[in-house]
């Protein structure tokens, strides 16, 4: 899941950086084009200034005979690259490189090259002026912009081929680099995964480069380490404490054997199981704790293991003068620990029992709620006291009010931990009366 | 005479396991060190009482090596590692029975006789078990009193198969707990006894005292009377 989002982030960069370069490329070529555009326009329009100035000469010469013959000369040897036309008052052509009079409208008079225009014709861009000679005879000199077009589109061509290639090349560079990025944190990533899996002694095989990521999978790996020491240290602690405290209260389990039919001996008996309770349910708690992931964990229908425990303590709810009500649906599967999930349910249910008084509630449902299954104990006992609300499930916390009640404080706070081993969530929700706890597996994913 | 295998580092503990032992009619014989444990648990034995944190390593580790071993003999893991997550790895890893230190001598006794018992009834998938007027089919799980039907629920039934599979002989509320309800842990209020009184009133109305406290730790199953079950 991780592993999508990352990508999808480095892909995103190596995209805007490809697409960043390609852009100011494009810019800089476009300045470029822009620059040549301007020069070629220059040139046409001095060439065209230059015939200009030739037709003048003739004209202050001889006037319109000269530029007559002048223009069939030039336009018996035409290139195609101009066009010229003379025509007389009624508008005949009298000489020209074609035989009629073009769109262009006539304006102004003299040979000066301001003022010429940009005309379309016959398929090409001209750059041309029109005038009217004194005496009514409209002249018309152009030059073919052919050549410019051309050049400009060999340009744009160019252009387009180069941005088509940068971003190709950058795309390519992009997603190496992306790709060498994405392959060393999805290394990482896995490694998390599978230590979140419950894989503590998971590590990166190889040696690591000193660079960036290098350092991250050494910060990693001592994390790791510290992680799987103190981890090593509670299971340790647990056997040690288990062992040590024990074997002596064993020896004198033993010996109180010997003691026959005294009173004082089955109430010895009785505070020795209840001192061995408080030390379980401590290590159950930081076992819980300290246990991560999946690891040691197995499909459990839940809902089964729900009804078993219920079915355990509906009796003896029924018996202290309590209503009981239970829905549980079937077929709740989760990831998870039975005998843990049971120790858990069997917790609140006892607490149930003991602080709720002959007349109250108890309902228990298990049922379906979108991603999760939620269990809800709901009672209408006394409910937590106002003063505890926020640390009812540290350890060791007991209300005033409930001394006298047998217990030591620690069944919400294995609750707590056997929930958080699971990934559930835990919820109290605030009533008026009475305490609800709710609980949110995660689903089993088949 | 049966012998019974006890490997266990404790002194202290060994001989109170010894001594109990000796009352079941047994002759225990005690291992101080898992290997010596494991070098004479092929010897002819009728249940292996084993320790976890033994010198030379977890007892309960060793238990695939023993049976591969050919030990044919049940075992009780009795171990100061009695969380309920290690009573189920116990379990899980061979053992026949598990029970955590300190244990009461009642209790171990209990759970003795049981394994002794259970090595002798090998036929018992016989669909009726019938103790004087007292009749029950396994199959059909129905329980009849001087012939008249006692309606059960399943769990009052799986209650009245393991007592009387038990006949004659002391089952203790943590037995009933993980063999009936299957749970490996020692809940703080005595939910059994909830269970067994509303079996035992039935029982009752039919016209059977059948089930009967014992002194102490549990009840007894003894449907031919006090004699039945003394012997």
């Amino acid at each position: 899941m991780t592993g999508v989002w990352q990508a999808r982030v480095t892909w995103r960069l190596a995209a805007v950086m490809a697409l960043a370069v390609m852009a100011l490329s494009l810019g800089a070529m476009g300045l470029q084009y822009r620059l040549i555009e301007n020069r070629l326009m220059a040139q046409a329009r001095a060439l065209l200034a230059a015939d200009l100035d030739g037709f003048a000469t003739l004209y202050d010469q001889r006037r319109i005979i000269a530029l007559r013959e002048a223009i069939e000369y030039r336009a018996a040897a035409a290139s195609g690259g101009e066009m010229l036309v003379l025509a007389d008052r009624s508008g005949v052509v009298l000489a020209g490189t074609r035989g009629d009079w073009p769109v262009l409208e006539t304006s102004g008079d003299g040979f000066a090259v301001d003022g010429a225009v940009r005309f379309a014709d016959g398929g090409q861009d001209w750059l041309g002026v029109s005038r009217v000679l004194p005496g009514g005879f409209p002249l018309l000199v152009a030059r073919s912009l052919q050549p410019v077009t051309d050049t400009l589109a060999d340009l744009r061509r160019g252009i387009v081929g180069l941005g088509i290639a940068l971003l190709g090349a950058g795309a390519a560079v992009g997603g190496l680099a992306a790709r060498g990025v994405m392959r060393r944190i999805g290394r990482i990533n896995a490694l998390a995964d599978r230590v979140a899996a419950g894989d503590l002694d998971a590590r990166l095989p190889g040696p690591r480069r000193r660079d960036e990521f290098g350092l991250l999978e050494g910060h990693v790996h001592a994390m790791l380490d510290r992680i799987q020491a103190l981890n090593r240290a509670t299971h340790r602690l647990s056997d040690t404490i288990a062992h040590e405290l024990r074997t002596p209260l064993n020896r004198m389990m033993q010996k109180l054997g010997r003691i026959e039919g005294q009173e004082v001996a089955q109430e010895l008996r009785a505070d020795m199981r209840a001192a061995v309770r408080v030390f379980d349910a401590l290590l159950d708690i930081s076992r819980a704790e300290a246990d991560q992931g999946t690891g040691g964990l197995v499909p459990v229908d839940l809902s089964a293991v729900t009804s078993g425990v219920w079915g355990l303590y509906e009796p003896l709810a029924e018996d202290r003068g309590l209503i009981c009500q239970a829905e549980i649906a079937p077929g709740a599967w989760v990831l998870g620990d039975g005998n843990l999930i049971a120790q858990m349910l069997s917790n609140l249910l006892d607490n149930a029992i003991k602080y709720c008084a002959p007349g109250d509630q108890v309902r228990l449902t298990l049922a379906d709620a979108g991603d999760r299954h939620l269990l809800r104990l709901a009672d209408t006992g006394p409910g937590l006291p106002p003063e505890m609300a926020g640390e009812a499930f540290e350890r060791f916390v007991r209300a005033d009010r409930d001394r006298a009640k047998p217990g030591h404080g620690l069944g919400l706070a294995l609750v707590r931990a056997i929930a958080a081993r699971h990934g559930a969530r835990l919820d109290v929700p605030e009533v008026e009366k009475g305490f609800v706890l709710q609980i949110g597996w995660p689903k089993l994913r088949v | 005479m049966d012998r019974i295998l006890i490997v266990e580092d404790d002194v202290e503990t060994a001989q109170a396991v010894a001594g109990i032992v000796r009352d079941l009619g047994c002759a225990p014989v005690v291992c101080g060190t898992l290997a010596e444990g494991i070098a004479t648990a092929t010897g002819e034995f009728r249940v292996i009482v084993l320790d976890r944190m033994l010198p030379g390593g977890d007892g309960v580790s060793a238990i695939a090596g023993l049976r591969s071993a050919g030990a044919t003999a049940l075992i009780l893991v009795l171990s100061a590692l009695g969380r309920a997550a290690n009573r189920v790895e116990g379990l899980e890893k061979g053992a026949d029975d598990y029970l955590p230190k300190p244990f009461e001598p009642d209790e171990l006794r209990a759970r003795l006789r049981a394994l002794l018992r259970r090595g002798t009834m090998q036929g018992f998938d016989n669909d009726l078990l019938v103790f004087g007027e007292l009749e029950l089919r396994l199959k059909a799980r129905t329980l009849h009193v001087k012939r008249e039907h006692v309606p059960l629920s399943p769990k009052e039934f799986e209650l009245i198969t393991y007592l009387a599979r038990n006949a004659g002989q002391v089952v203790t509320r943590m037995q009933l707990l993980e063999n009936v309800w299957n749970l490996h842990f020692d809940p703080q209020t005595n939910v059994v006894d909830v269970h067994v009184g509303r079996l035992r009133r039935k029982l009752e109305q039919a016209g059977s005292a059948a089930i009967q406290t014992a002194r102490g730790e549990g009840y007894v199953f003894a449907p031919l009377g006090p004699e039945q079950a003394a012997s």
